[in-house]
C-alpha cells in the first residue's frame, strides 16, 4: 500500500554561508521594472498576517493586487486570535540574544525537521518586522522610559517576544489590515471578502487564476493572475474541536494539492497543553489561554483515580504534581508537546478531573500565598477573567481546569526557499506553507513566520518568478481551464446539494474530529493510524451518501459552504494518517508509541527520517507518492531534546 | 494654508461640527434660561423688584438688542440642527427592533436623553407663545403701566400675575419646565462632551450636574407661578 | 453536573435584503448551562435541519470574542446582557430556564441585512481605508526604538486600539451613530507619534465618509460604551471631535 520515497525535491537554497544565503539571494535576484508591475496582476488568498502584509506590500510596490477573504472584513483573519507575543532578535535588554540564538532555538524547538535556510532567514528578518509593526502605529507594551518591552516566553532564555497586551495578533493584524486599507484607498488592491477559493486554475503548469465563490449570492467567479498567493492559515479544524476560528478551513490548499501542489508534513500538528476543557457535546471550538499561565500555575492530579473529592480537599500527600515530579530542572514549563502528551497520560490513566475527566488541574494556589492575589491578577487578570466568563468559575479560589487542544499545523503546502510550491506561480505564506517550524512551533513564532512571509520575503521571490517567467497573456477567463476548473467546482456543490440525507455536516465533522483525535492526535500507533486511514475512507463514503444541506446554492448557505470543507478535511485527515504512519520516529508534535525511550519520551530517528515528507495527488482513489526532501545540517549538530 | 470658505462651511456641517455647534448653542441657552430664572425670581422680593429688573434691562437698548438677535440666532440654530439630527437618526436606524432596551450604566441613555426631540419641540412651541404673551404681549399702551422711581414702564408684574391666576397658565407652564428640566439633565452634560469638555473624571461629576441644573432652574421657574396662583386665594 | 434548562427564542428570521423578515418562536430543550449563546444557536441549527427547515444564518468565527464576527441582539441588548462580552463569549447561565429571548440582527440603514441575522458591515472598512492607517510602506521603517513612546500613552493607544469593528456600537446607539468606532482609530493613532504626521487629514477624512455611510449623529447618550466588548470609552468621541475641530481651523 505504502509507495516508497520517489524523488528528492529541490529547495533551490541558494550556495553559501547560512548567515550570507538571503543577501546573496537578494543581490542576485531578478528585478521587475515599475513599468511592468503595473501590469501584473497578484491574486492573494486570506487576510491574515500572511496574506494581509503580502498583499499591502505588492500594492505598495506598484502591482495590481486582488485580495480575497473568507469572513466579511479583511480584518477578521484568525491571526487576529494570537495571544502572546511575537519573537525578534533585537537584543533589546542587552540579555545576550542574537539573529543566530533566534535561529538555533527555532530550529531545535522543531526538533530538526525544518529547513536550516528558511529558518535562518526568518531570524533575520525579525528585527524589521517589530520596526515596521512600530511604524504602522501598533502599540506594542512600552517600559516607563518609552522603549519597547519584552518579556520570555514559553521556556526561552532571553526576553526576545514583543507583545500588546494579551491582544499582540490582534494588533499586528490591525497594523497589515490597514497597510492593506491604504491600499485599497489608492486603488492598487481590489478587496473581495465573503469570497472562498474553490479551485486552482492551472494554465500550462503555471497558477493562473482562483475559482471562487461569492458567500452572499453563491455565484462562482473566475479570477486572472500572474500568480497566485495563498496563505489561507492551517487545518487545525480537521479535528473539528481546535482552538481555529469556525471559518478557518483546508479547501483552498486542498484544492492546490488536488492541482499538482505537494502537501508537506500533514502529521505535524500541534497540541496546545492550556486550553479550557470540553464542556459537553454541544462544544463548538476550544479556547486557548496563553501558556505564561505556567510561570505560575502548578500543573497536578490526584494520586489516586478513585479520588472524587474537590481539589482543596485534596491534600498535599495525594496530589501528583507529575511535571515537576517526571521533569525535574524545567518542571511545569516544559515545551507544549511535552505538557501535552503527559496531560493525556494522566487522563488516559483515569486521573484526569471535572465531569468529563478530561482535565487536569493548574493550580494558583502556591503563587497567590507567594506573591498574592494581586500580583497574579496584574499577571494574568485577563485570562483569568476569560476563563471564569467560560465556565463560571473563579480561579482565584478554585484551581483551573485546563486541557490539551488542536491549536496550529506545522505541516501545509511544500514550498522551496522562495516559498513557491510544485507548482509555477503559487506561493503559498505562512501557517498555509510547512516551511519554518518542523515539527513543533515554539511559542511566539507563528506571528514572527506570517509577517516576514508576506513582508520581507514573497516580494523579492515574487519578482524573481515574474521577472524569470514569460506569461501567456493570451489567456483569459475564457480558457478551457478556467470553464473545466468553474465547472468541476460547480458540480461538487451541486453534488452536494443532491445527496438530501439524513445526517447533519456537524455530524459527520464531529465524527472526523473524534477518529482524528483518537488516532491521530497526541499519541500515534501503526495500528491505530491503519484503522484511521480505514475507518476515515467509510466515513467519506457514509458522508456522500448521507449529508442533508438544506437551502439553495445561489444563496447564503453556510452549511453549504461547511459541507465542502468538511468533504476536504475527511480527504486531509487520510493523508494525515498516512504521513504519520510513514514516519517511524517520533518528533515534535508527532509521537508514535512505538518509537519512545524507555522512560516514555520521544525517540527520534535522524538517520532515515531527517527529511520533510511531501505528497503528491494522483487521483480522487489512488494513493497519493510520497516524495521526500532531505534535510541537510551544516551548523547545527542534531541533539535530543531533554527536559529533565 | 488657511482654511477656505467652502472647507469651513463642510466641517461645519459635518457630523462633528453640528455637535460643536448644538453644545455651544446649547451652553448659550442655558446661560440664558438661568439668567431669566433669576429674573422672574425678583418677582418675589416685593411690589416694585421686577418691574424694576425689566425696566433696567430695557435700559441697555442697542446692546440688549444684540442680545436678543443673538439669543434668537442661538435658538433658531440649535433647534434647526436638533430637528435634523433627529431626521438623520431616524433614516440611519432603518427598521424597528422589536425589542430594546438599555444595557446600564455607564450608558447615559436615560428618558431624558431620549426625549430631547420631543421637550425641545415642546420648547420651541412654547417660546413662541411665550413671547407673543409676554415680549409683543400688551404694553403701556394698553394700560399696563407702573411707576418706578417716578418714572413710568411696562407693567410686566401685573401681566405676569393675571396669567398666572389662570389655572392653565400656573399648571401648564410648569408642565413645560419640568420638560425643559429634562432637556437641560441630558443637555448640559451633552453640551460638554460635544464640546470635548470632558473626561471620564469630569464626567462623573459633570454629568450629575446636569441633574442638579435641571432641578435648580426648573425649580427656580415653577416657583413664581405656583406663588401667583395660590396667592390669589390667600 | 451542569445544569439543563429550556430555553425559547425569537429569532428573526428573513430569506434576503428584500424579503419580508418576521420573529419565528424556538424552543430548545435540554440546553446546558455551559453552552455559549452561540452553541444554543448551533444546537438549534442542527434541530432545524433534522426537521428539514432551514438553519439560521449567523455571522461567527474565533469564538473568543476577538475577531469581532459576531453580533446580534440578544433581548434588545447587543451582545446580550453581560458587560463587555461578544455573543460568542455569552454564556446560557446568564439566562434562567424557560427564559423567552428575542433575537435580532444588528440594525442600521449603513449595515444593510445579507439574511437572517447577518448584516454587511463593509461601511466599517470603508471608513478605515478613508484615513484609518499610518502611510508607512514596507521597508522603510526607522529601528523601532529609535523613538520612545511614553508608557501612558502607548497604553491609552493601545484601550482604543482595542476595537473588535463588531457594530455592537452602532446597533445599539438609539441614532445608529458610528461614532465610537470611528473615534477609536482616530484617538488610537492621535496618541502615537507615528500617527501624528497625517492626523488632521485622517479625522477629516474618517468622519466625512462616517456621514457618506448613512450612520446617525452623536447624541451623546453613551449607550455604545455600555454595549463595548472591549470597554472603549466616549472619551475617545470627545478627542476626536478635538481632533477634528483642530484639524478644521488649520
Amino acid at each position: 500500500m505504502q509507495q516508497s520515497a520517489r524523488s528528492t525535491l529541490d529547495a533551490k537554497v541558494p550556495a553559501g554561508r547560512l548567515q550570507d544565503k538571503w543577501d546573496a539571494y537578494k543581490d542576485t535576484v531578478g528585478l521587475v521594472s515599475p513599468a511592468n508591475k503595473r501590469k501584473r496582476t497578484i491574486l492573494v488568498i486570506g487576510t491574515g498576517l500572511a496574506g494581509g502584509s503580502a498583499a499591502a506590500t505588492l500594492g505598495a510596490l506598484g502591482y495590481q493586487v486582488k485580495s480575497f477573504c473568507i469572513q466579511d472584513s479583511a480584518r477578521r483573519a484568525h491571526s487576529i486570535a494570537a495571544q502572546g507575543g511575537i519573537n525578534a532578535a533585537k537584543n533589546y535588554p542587552n540579555d545576550g540574544d542574537t539573529i543566530w540564538r533566534l535561529y538555533y532555538d527555532t530550529i531545535k524547538g522543531g526538533d530538526y525537521r525544518s529547513r536550516e535556510a528558511n529558518v535562518y532567514r526568518l531570524a533575520q528578518v525579525s528585527g524589521n518586522i517589530i520596526d515596521q509593526a512600530v511604524a504602522q502605529g501598533v502599540p506594542f507594551a512600552r517600559e516607563y522610559g518609552g522603549l519597547l518591552a519584552n518579556r520570555s516566553f514559553g521556556g526561552a532564555q532571553v526576553s526576545r517576544t514583543f507583545y500588546a497586551r494579551g491582544q499582540t495578533g490582534q494588533q499586528l493584524l490591525l497594523g497589515a489590515y490597514q497597510a492593506l486599507s491604504h491600499q485599497i484607498a489608492a486603488g492598487q488592491v481590489t478587496m473581495l471578502p465573503r469570497r472562498e477559493m474553490l479551485d486552482l486554475v492551472v494554465v500550462d503548469g503555471h497558477a493562473r487564476g482562483v475559482i471562487t465563490r461569492n458567500l452572499v449570492t453563491g455565484q462562482l467567479e473566475r479570477h486572472l493572475g500572474d500568480a497566485v498567493l495563498l496563505s489561507t492559515g492551517g487545518y487545525g479544524n480537521a479535528y473539528y474541536l481546535s482552538t481555529n476560528a469556525k471559518n478557518s478551513n483546508v479547501t483552498a490548499a486542498w484544492r492546490c494539492y488536488r492541482r499538482g501542489a505537494y502537501f508537506a508534513n500533514p502529521c505535524f500538528t500541534q497540541i496546545h497543553p492550556t486550553c479550557i476543557p470540553v464542556s459537553g457535546s454541544y462544544q463548538s471550538k476550544l479556547t486557548l489561554m496563553s501558556e505564561s499561565l505556567r510561570n505560575d500555575g502548578r500543573v497536578w492530579v490526584p494520586k489516586d483515580s478513585q479520588d472524587r473529592r474537590a481539589p482543596h480537599r485534596i491534600p498535599e500527600e495525594d496530589r501528583d504534581y507529575y511535571l515537576e515530579r517526571r521533569y525535574p530542572s524545567f518542571g511545569n514549563l516544559v515545551p507544549r508537546d511535552v505538557a501535552s502528551r503527559a496531560a493525556k497520560k494522566e487522563c488516559d490513566a483515569g486521573r484526569g478531573v471535572g465531569d468529563t475527566r478530561l482535565a487536569v488541574y493548574l493550580d494558583f494556589a502556591d503563587a497567590i500565598g507567594r506573591l498574592g492575589q494581586q500580583a497574579i491578577r496584574e499577571r494574568y487578570g485577563n485570562l483569568f477573567e476569560m476563563y471564569e466568563r467560560i465556565t463560571g468559575e473563579n480561579p482565584y479560589e478554585v484551581p483551573m481546569r485546563i486541557y490539551p487542544a488542536v491549536h496550529y499545523t506545522m505541516g501545509g503546502l511544500w514550498v522551496d526557499y522562495e516559498l513557491q510550491s510544485t507548482i509555477n506561480g503559487l506561493f503559498v505564506l505562512g501557517e498555509a506553507n510547512f516551511s519554518d517550524h518542523g515539527a513543533n512551533r515554539l511559542g511566539a513564532s507563528a506571528l514572527m513566520q506570517g509577517l516576514a512571509d508576506g513582508y520581507f520575503v514573497i516580494p523579492f521571490t515574487l519578482g524573481a518568478y515574474l521577472s524569470g517567467t514569460r506569461v501567456d497573456k493570451q489567456v483569459t477567463v475564457d480558457h478551457d481551464a478556467f470553464r473545466e476548473a468553474e465547472s468541476s467546482a460547480q458540480g461538487r456543490l451541486l453534488a452536494l446539494l443532491a445527496v438530501k440525507g439524513d445526517k447533519t455536516v456537524t455530524e459527520f465533522h464531529r465524527e472526523l474530529g473524534r477518529l482524528l483525535w483518537n488516532d491521530v492526535g497526541m499519541a500515534r500507533t501503526r495500528a491505530g493510524l491503519e484503522e484511521a486511514i480505514d475507518s476515515i475512507a467509510a466515513l467519506r463514503e457514509e458522508f456522500w451518501g448521507r449529508v442533508r444541506i438544506l437551502g439553495e446554492n445561489n444563496t447564503f448557505n453556510k452549511d453549504l459552504e461547511f459541507a465542502g470543507r468538511v468533504a476536504d478535511f475527511m480527504e486531509l485527515g487520510e493523508l494525515m494518517a498516512r504521513d504519520a504512519l510513514a514516519r517511524k520516529e517520533s518528533c515534535g508534535g508527532h509521537f508514535r508509541e512505538e518509537y519512545q525511550t524507555t522512560e516514555g519520551e520521544a525517540l527520534r530517528n535522524d538517520r532515515d527520517f531527517a527529511h520533510v515528507s511531501a505528497w503528491e495527488h494522483t487521483g480522487s482513489n489512488s494513493t497519493p507518492v510520497h516524495h521526500q526532501e532531505a534535510l541537510a545540517f551544516e551548523t547545527v549538530e542534531l541533539t535530543r531534546r531533554s527536559y529533565k | 494654508m488657511p482654511p477656505s470658505a467652502k472647507s469651513v462651511l463642510q466641517a461645519v456641517a459635518s457630523p462633528v461640527g453640528r455637535k460643536v455647534l448644538t453644545g455651544l448653542t446649547g451652553l448659550g441657552l442655558v446661560l440664558f434660561v438661568i439668567v431669566h430664572m433669576l429674573g422672574n425670581l425678583t418677582y418675589l422680593q416685593g411690589e416694585d423688584a421686577y418691574n424694576l429688573y425689566a425696566h433696567k434691562l430695557a435700559g441697555y437698548g442697542v446692546v440688549l438688542y444684540a442680545l436678543e438677535v443673538g439669543l434668537a440666532a442661538f435658538f433658531v440654530l440649535h433647534a434647526y440642527i436638533g430637528i435634523s439630527i433627529w431626521l438623520r437618526k431616524r433614516r440611519a436606524r432603518g427598521g424597528r427592533y422589536a425589542k430594546y432596551r438599555s444595557a446600564r450604566a455607564p450608558s447615559r441613555q436615560t428618558f431624558a436623553s431620549r426625549t430631547m426631540i420631543v421637550s425641545g419641540l415642546v420648547l420651541l412651541v412654547f417660546l413662541v407663545l411665550h413671547l407673543l404673551h409676554f415680549k409683543f404681549g400688551p404694553g403701556i399702551g394698553e394700560g399696563y403701566v407702573a411707576t418706578v422711581d417716578g418714572e413710568q414702564v411696562r407693567d410686566l408684574r401685573r401681566l405676569m400675575t393675571e396669567q398666572f391666576q389662570s389655572p392653565l397658565y400656573a399648571f401648564g407652564y410648569p408642565l413645560v419646565i419640568i420638560l425643559m428640566g429634562f432637556h437641560l439633565r441630558h443637555g448640559f452634560w451633552s453640551a460638554l462632551q460635544s464640546l470635548s469638555l470632558t473626561s471620564p473624571r469630569l464626567s462623573r461629576v459633570l454629568y450629575p450636574m446636569g441633574a442638579v441644573l435641571g432641578l435648580i432652574v426648573g425649580a427656580g421657574f415653577i416657583l413664581v407661578p405656583l406663588w401667583i396662583y395660590f396667592s390669589q386665594f390667600i | 453536573m451542569a445544569e439543563r434548562m429550556t430555553i425559547h427564542l425569537s429569532v428573526w428570521r428573513q430569506a434576503g435584503p428584500d424579503a419580508p423578515g418576521r420573529l419565528v418562536d424556538y424552543t430548545v430543550e435540554d440546553a446546558s448551562e455551559h453552552m455559549s449563546f452561540l452553541e444554543l444557536l448551533d444546537v438549534l441549527n442542527e434541530q432545524l435541519v433534522g426537521r428539514n427547515e432551514e438553519p439560521v444564518a449567523f455571522d461567527s468565527d474565533c469564538r473568543e470574542g476577538i475577531c469581532g464576527s459576531c453580533g446580534v441582539m440578544v433581548g434588545g441588548i447587543a451582545h446580550g446582557p453581560q458587560r463587555r462580552t461578544a455573543v460568542c463569549q455569552l454564556h446560557v447561565r446568564t439566562f434562567s430556564d424557560g427564559d423567552r429571548i428575542v433575537v435580532e440582527p444588528f440594525r442600521a440603514r449603513a449595515f444593510p441585512l445579507v439574511k437572517d441575522l447577518v448584516v454587511d458591515r463593509s461601511a466599517f472598512d470603508r471608513i478605515i481605508a478613508a484615513g484609518g492607517y499610518v502611510s508607512a510602506t514596507t521597508g522603510g521603517a526607522p529601528d523601532a526604538n529609535a523613538l520612545p513612546i511614553s508608557k501612558r500613552a502607548a497604553d491609552e493607544a493601545m484601550d482604543y486600539a482595542a476595537c473588535i469593528g463588531c457594530g455592537a456600537c452602532v446597533a445599539a446607539c438609539p441614532n445608529a451613530s458610528a461614532s465610537l468606532f470611528t473615534a477609536a482609530k482616530v484617538v488610537h493613532l492621535s496618541l502615537l507619534p507615528q500617527g501624528h504626521v497625517e492626523a488632521d487629514r485622517r479625522v477629516m477624512a474618517m468622519v466625512d465618509q462616517m456621514r457618506q455611510e448613512g450612520f446617525g449623529d452623536c447624541s451623546n447618550h453613551a449607550e455604545c460604551e455600555a454595549v463595548c466588548p472591549k470597554g472603549i470609552s466616549i472619551a475617545g468621541i470627545a478627542r476626536m471631535r478635538r481632533a477634528y475641530v483642530r484639524a478644521a481651523l488649520r
